[in-house]
């Protein structure tokens, strides 16, 4: 058969080395994702393999290979359960593929091997939102198919880097392609079928519940919480408060989500103005999205308000999210508080703190009107001797007693539990919010964001006739924390602060341009969908575009690559690389003919300088000498580099000048 | 591939000769050299690219599953990979000039030798051309086949040796430039139709002595009248003849050892006949003729001439007048070409 040939030829040991080369690169990309055995397993086939190939001893028989091949496979189905799912899959096929280099003696197995990286590739940008990890497996791909051509290409072998620089400019000219397809390509809104989920990533940001210490984690974590762009003016910085879990149950220290949903929740009427935002979230692995107090309407399907005004869904956020909200700053209850609500919200543990529930009684009794004792408990934060600090001490079961009678010393989290505390010892609603404050101004690309580091937690209170009111007791003892943010709170004084805002200020401006890029690249390649597919056909001048309309742009598209490819295809064949030195020769009978003397088709160089001689005696010796060395540049027997760029350079610096009236 | 039944063999064979006698039909009789135009190249995936495609499909679906915009990305990056490899592979071929050598001579049992050439006249390498011989008959290409590469603006000699087993006269109608360049994804191809012809002379054998006696031969070396004006020229040395015609002059000199040759010993010719070997078979007859023109052509300076029936060569020496008695040898018992 016609293929039989060339498909079972024997592969070289410089073939083998560059595709085990390519397998190495795909699989250092997934490094972290898969079992250190199997690793082990698929470097060792692959030295095992190469070292046969440099010495030119046997491939083991098939009943070990066989033996090797099962005993791996079974062990790693024992390691994962199922080799359904992505991270499954990716891990058996880079065992086969090691596995296949191992028995490999045909070119087959090699173009087995190859499929296999291009596909590891793709697997791994399947779950990935990584510019950086597209280039590097851009790149994989690229040294791949130079490997391959080496494997096809051997009359004779062709040597490293032409098949590098032929197979670049190859994958050069598929970009126009590659460009039209991915713009124009119909998309789905929702998968074929549901993917097999591979477990969850790791949970990130706030927690559903939280002791005292807790927040301290996140306020020392640079990564980006979320970034928000406004529609419009974005609201003062004392009403940016990020709405997270709202946390009603109190154990003595630990703060959490009530596990019983209690009702819907009672309708708000706004108050003032309303803000839009569009809120990037990032993949937190929760389920509430985080809004500006108080939401109001959102496009997130199958969002949901809870009854304490969360913004929830029903499936974990394991994919960058884009969200569309509106929200008012002031809103009015109007509803009564629903018993089964309020006696959640003052609900305390029985033997936990004494002291502080004598304390909530005493100021209780010396300011019987709510408002009054809020005043009085914010006023003991604000003129006794609390202090705000990022390492704070350890507490133990009594943590509001310990806080409020020995250290003193606290975080937001801190604050806002004790007052919680105080108020519920009070009998007044209470319930602890954790979220986020504040939040950084891009100004390179009009958004905010808000970083770990804006962690926050406060309180709201329940008052009768003015409904759920936010306390915020950290701001008693920090104002700084709330005006200017964590890092003005605790390093103004600091030299690095300084420094950071000073001379160093290029540093967060570039910082903030490289967030400002990633969050183009976010929006405009990595949440590309059938809508901005419409806003783009739009732009291009079709109005309201549908599949079809898109489907014939692709096509259009897809022609002009193809003439585009066409046309260079030819361009590369017909171009001939043309001689430095006639380049120049050509040059500088332009510039005589300009001159007023035109060298005739059929005059020779020498000859050529003749009749300037004769016609412009002035030019006559510099003529010459050119003329001369280009005879002997182009038909002499010796050709010296540096002669020539003499040459080209003389050529350049001539000037003829017109002729003499 | 071997094993798979012959079923889908013959049935892939089959499609292979309809699409060479329609590309014969198509572009009728070539007159060598051929420029290799765009309509004239044929290009298919091979089943490495077809598993690519499947592989890409796969990839695709994959894409458009898990909503990945950075997976649809490298998905069409390969796509479009693979189709500029398309353009590449088929460019590979086109523009090329073929110049091959009609009509070879061989040797019963030992292999014809096919000389192509072919010229890049183009700005790009081409590399991997293979050329293989078809016959119209068998759809399955001979063992034949030898690929080269081109530079850019030069040309390359191809030899192509296909073994002949029988005496006679084998012909192939077309020609095949294939190449499976830059990947292995694709495989283009061309036909050259043009009519091959290996001219397939008998294995020299036999032992029985050339007819003409050796004695005669030496009678007019030996004849004293031959005077300067008898002189036709030198030829070198070869044992069994007379130290008196060495040319010991020209020895002296320091050229090699030659004898002088006399017009007229040189104007008798030899005549190997067919009837001078009655008795013996056909092809063997024809492999003692073969035998006697190799030892005339290597041994004494003396024009010979051959007799079969149907064919009579006159008598001459020399390269051309060999491969004229080979193929009268050859063409014995069938049409002349």
């Amino acid at each position: 058969m016609k293929l039989a040939a060339p498909f079972a030829a024997r592969v070289t040991y410089p073939q083998l080395r560059a595709l085990c080369a390519c397998l190495g690169l795909a699989l250092a990309a997934q490094v972290t994702s898969l079992p250190l055995w199997l690793l082990a397993v698929i470097l060792a086939a692959v030295a095992i393999r190469l070292s046969i190939a440099a010495r030119g001893y046997a491939v083991p028989s098939l009943t070990i290979r066989t033996v090797i091949a099962v005993v791996s496979i079974v062990a790693l189905f024992l390691q994962l359960r199922t080799f359904n799912g992505l991270a499954a899959g990716s891990a058996l096929l880079s065992l086969v593929a090691g596995l296949k280099l191992f028995e490999t003696q045909s070119r087959r197995d090699l173009y087995v091997v190859a499929l296999i990286i291009y596909f590891l590739c793709l697997a791994q940008l399947l779950r990935s939102e990584s510019f950086w990890l597209l280039a590097y497996l851009l790149g994989v791909s690229w040294l791949t198919t130079a490997a391959l051509l080496r494997l096809n290409d051997t009359t004779p072998p062709i040597d490293w880097r032409r098949s590098l620089r032929y197979a670049g400019r190859l994958s050069a000219q598929a970009v126009p392609l590659t460009l039209v397809l991915w713009l124009f390509f119909p998309r789905f809104d929702s998968p074929l079928w549901r993917t097999p989920s591979d477990g969850h990533g790791a949970e990130t940001g706030l927690s559903d519940s939280m002791s005292p210490g807790d927040i301290t984690d996140l306020a020392l974590s640079d990564d980006v919480a979320f970034r928000v762009h406004f529609n419009g003016p974005a609201p003062p910085a004392a009403e940016r408060y990020w709405r997270g879990p709202v946390l009603h149950d109190f154990d003595g220290s630990t703060w959490r989500r009530s596990p019983v949903a209690h009702g819907r929740a009672p309708g708000l009427t706004p108050v003032g103005v309303a803000y839009r935002y569009v809120i990037s979230l990032e993949p937190d692995q929760h389920n509430w999205l985080f809004a500006l107090d108080w939401p109001d309407r959102w496009n997130a399907p199958e969002a949901y308000l809870t009854g304490d005004y969360m913004l929830v869904r029903p499936a974990l956020i394991s994919h960058a999210l884009d969200v569309s909200v509106t929200s008012h700053t002031h809103v009015e209850t109007g509803e009564p508080l629903s018993e089964a609500m309020r006696r959640r919200d003052t609900r305390l543990p029985a033997q936990r703190n004494p002291r502080t529930l004598q304390l909530a009684l005493e100021l209780h009794a010396a300011h019987p009107r709510d408002l009054d004792y809020i005043g009085a408990v914010l006023d003991m934060f604000r003129k006794q001797q609390f202090f705000y600090t990022l390492e704070p001490p350890p507490l133990g079961p009594n943590s509001v007693d310990e806080f409020l009678f020995d250290t003193r010393r606290g975080f937001c989290g801190h604050y806002a539990s004790a007052f919680a505390a105080l108020m519920r010892a009070a009998a007044i609603p209470t319930r602890v919010v954790t979220g986020y404050y504040g939040g950084t101004y891009n100004r390179f690309a009009d958004y905010w964001i808000v970083r770990q580091s804006d962690a926050h937690a406060w309180d709201e209170v329940w008052i009768e006739g003015r409904g759920w009111l936010r306390v915020d007791p950290t701001s008693a003892v920090a104002p700084s924390r709330v005006q200017a943010g964590l890092e003005g709170s605790l390093m103004a004084g600091s030299p690095i602060a300084a420094a950071w805002h000073g001379p160093l200020s290029f540093l967060s401006d570039a910082r903030l341009q490289l967030d400002a890029l990633r969050q183009l690249w976010r929006r405009r390649i990595l949440d590309f969908n059938v809508r901005s597919q419409n806003q783009l056909l739009t732009a291009l001048g079709i109005p309201q575009p549908d599949g079809q309309k898109i489907a014939m742009v692709m096509a259009g598209g897809l022609a002009l690559a193809f003439a585009w490819l066409t046309w260079q295809i030819r361009r590369e064949q017909r171009q001939r690389p043309k001689d430095a030195v006639v380049r120049a020769y050509d040059r500088l009978c332009r510039k005589l003919a300009a001159a007023g003397i035109a060298r005739r088709p059929y005059e020779g160089a020498e000859a050529f300088a003749g009749r300037v001689v004769a016609e412009r005696p002035e030019l006559g010796p510099q003529v010459t000498e050119l003329c001369r060395r280009y005879s002997r540049l182009r038909y002499g027997s010796s050709r010296r580099a540096s002669v020539e760029r003499w040459f080209v350079a003389r050529v350049r610096a001539f000037r003829p000048g017109r002729a003499p009236r | 591939m071997s094993g798979e039944g012959a079923a889908r063999l013959s049935l892939r064979d089959r499609a292979v000769a309809r699409i060479r006698a329609w590309s014969a039909r198509r572009h009728g009789e070539d007159t060598l050299p051929v420029k290799i135009e765009r309509r004239r190249i044929y290009i298919v995936p091979t089943r490495f690219g077809l598993m690519l495609a499947s592989l890409l499909v796969a990839m695709l679906i994959a894409g458009l599953n898990y909503n990945s915009n950075l997976g649809l990305a490298f998905a069409f990056f390969m796509v479009s990979t693979v189709l500029v490899a398309m353009h590449h592979c088929h460019r590979n071929l086109l523009g090329l000039s073929v110049d091959a050598q009609l009509e070879v001579d061989a040797f019963a049992g030992a292999d014809a030798a096919f000389y192509f050439m072919l010229r890049n006249e183009s700005a790009v390498d081409r590399r991997n051309i293979e050329v293989c011989l078809l016959d119209p008959t068998d759809s399955r290409p001979p063992g034949a086949r030898a690929s080269c590469s081109i530079a850019i603006g030069s040309y390359q000699e191809l030899m192509l040796a296909v073994p002949v087993a029988h005496r006679g006269v084998s012909r192939w109608s077309q020609f095949e430039l294939r190449t499976t360049y830059p990947f292995g994804w694709f495989r283009a191809w061309t036909y050259v139709h043009a009519s091959l012809t290996a001219f397939v002379a008998p294995l020299p054998r036999g032992h029985r002595p050339l007819p003409a006696a050796p004695a005669a031969a030496g009678e007019s070396m030996r004849s004293e009248s031959s005077g300067e004006e008898d002189f036709a020229g030198l030829r070198s040395y070869a044992p069994g003849i007379p130290l008196k015609h060495m040319a010991w002059k020209s020895l002296a000199r320091g050229g090699e050892a030659a004898v002088r040759i006399y017009s007229d010993l040189g104007n008798r010719p030899e005549w190997l006949e067919w009837s001078a070997l009655d008795g013996l078979d056909t092809e063997t007859r024809l492999s003692q003729l073969c035998r006697w023109i190799s030892q005339c052509e290597s041994g004494q300076p003396r024009p010979y001439g051959l007799r079969v029936p149907g064919a009579e060569i006159v008598p001459g020496r020399g390269p051309a007048h060999r491969s004229r008695c080979l193929r009268a040898l050859a063409c014995h018992g069938s049409a002349p070409p």
